[in-house]
């Protein structure tokens, strides 16, 4: 793993999210797509350290510090172990892993914000849903560009080697 | 796992400090982002008339008067010619630029340049081309956040129109607020200009802070009207705004 690589990756994806997506209504979660390449290219500890990471990243341009880190580095480490059972290789099935990654992380992630006592949207259902997929529709499309910064081999990536 | 935890138990004001960090470290690479995503909708052919903001703002300014003068000659009439300093008389207008905003279907938010230091405190009044646009909700001593009054989670006393009645108004999405648990025999139409209430310490004066883009009877209860208010700036464009302190020291 490049950790200096991820850690400029991380950055632009914070900054990109805060800046340039912040105005939209509807917008693909850029850290969350991140969690979700990690978790599954990269090996347990590895993930565990980058979904903790990535969580701590959204927290710092989230309503409050805390809820994402948990939530992200949680989900993150089970998306990982499930990968060892389950391969997600293809475009539909990493689509599918954003999906319910996203959504489930981002729920959890504003329980905790609303325990912190974080006022919560009435429309965050809607909200959680539209940014799950919309964030499904791009990921997969994400990875190929991030796996070549980060310099890590997919199975893609081999195929046209050969 | 345990910092997370840490994060989370700790006080908001203790890790809002790390949040603000960040706005203030990268304000310049944020500054750009939301420059060129601004550019990029400027580009784009907006379906809404195209506004002329000077012209807004000269709108705006004239509705503050009228409300103001309608308030003064009320406690002329009340004090039978004591004598009393005009609304907003002393008050000080704290400029600051947007380094970040967050609009979207959870969030209305903006992040600005000024902070504690500069003499901001919660829950103070911000100001965009003569409107309020929300008011302080966080704070460190360099930056501060404000919420709009578009949030879902934001709640704002206002005043209607010509109505000598108040109402509390909430955010909604689509840019835009609710004003609920308003009688129908109350006479309310499209257009009528939204006021936000006096609030001591923070503001002395109604002012403008949006307009009522619909008016229809509420679904679930049709006694009462289901009102959306619209802002009256271009909270999307904004590159600066004003803050209101009242009692500056």
């Amino acid at each position: 793993m490049r950790w200096l690589r991820f850690a400029v990756l991380i950055l632009l994806a914070t900054i990109l999210q805060a800046s340039l997506f912040a105005d939209l209504n509807i917008r693909p979660d850029l850290l969350s797509i991140l969690l979700v390449f990690f978790a599954i290219y990269c090996n347990i500890s590895e993930a565990i350290i980058t979904s903790f990471t990535i969580g701590f990243a959204a927290d710092l341009i989230g309503p409050a510090m805390g809820p994402q880190m948990l939530s992200y580095g949680l989900f993150g480490t089970a998306l990982a172990y499930l990968h060892r059972v389950i391969t997600i290789k293809r475009m539909p099935h990493q689509a599918l892993a954003i999906f319910i990654t996203v959504l489930l992380a981002d729920a959890v992630a504003y329980f905790l914000a609303f325990l912190k006592g974080q006022p919560i949207a009435p429309n965050i259902h809607t909200a959680l849903l539209g940014i799950s997929l919309y964030s499904s529709l791009v990921g997969p499309f994400l990875f190929l560009p991030s796996a070549w910064w980060i310099r890590i081999k997919t199975n893609r990536v081999r195929r046209s080697l050969r | 796992m345990l910092a997370g935890l840490i994060f989370l138990f700790a006080p908001q004001s203790l890790t809002n400090k790390f949040q603000f960090a960040f706005a203030r470290i990268f304000s310049w690479p944020l500054s750009i982002g939301r420059s060129i995503s601004l550019a990029a909708r400027i580009q784009q052919p907006l379906n809404k008339e195209p506004s002329n903001n000077r012209e807004a703002q000269y709108q705006n300014y004239i509705v503050n008067l009228e409300a103001q003068l309608k308030q003064e000659r009320q406690k002329v009439e009340d004090l039978s010619g004591l004598r009393n300093r005009l609304p907003l008389q002393g008050a000080k207008l704290m400029l600051a630029d947007v380094i970040t905003a967050s609009i979207d279907r959870l969030h209305s938010e903006l992040t600005i340049n000024r902070g504690g230091d500069d003499g901001l405190v919660k829950g103070q009044f911000v100001l965009a081309d003569n409107s309020i646009i929300g008011s302080i909700s966080d704070i460190s001593s360099r930056t501060a956040r404000v919420k709009l009054f578009t949030d879902p989670t934001s709640k704002i006393a206002v005043k209607i129109g010509k109505l000598n009645v108040e109402r509390v108004m909430q955010g909604s999405s689509n840019d835009s607020a609710k004003i609920q648990l308003l009688q129908t025999e109350h006479k309310v139409k499209t257009g009528d200009v939204i006021y936000a209430s006096k609030k001591g310490g923070f503001l002395d004066a109604p002012m403008i802070i949006g307009k009522v883009t619909q008016c229809k009877r509420d679904d679930q209860n049709p006694s009462v009207w289901d009102i959306t208010v619209t802002p009256v700036c271009n909270v999307e464009k904004l590159t600066g705004v004003a803050v209101i302190i009242i009692n500056p020291r």
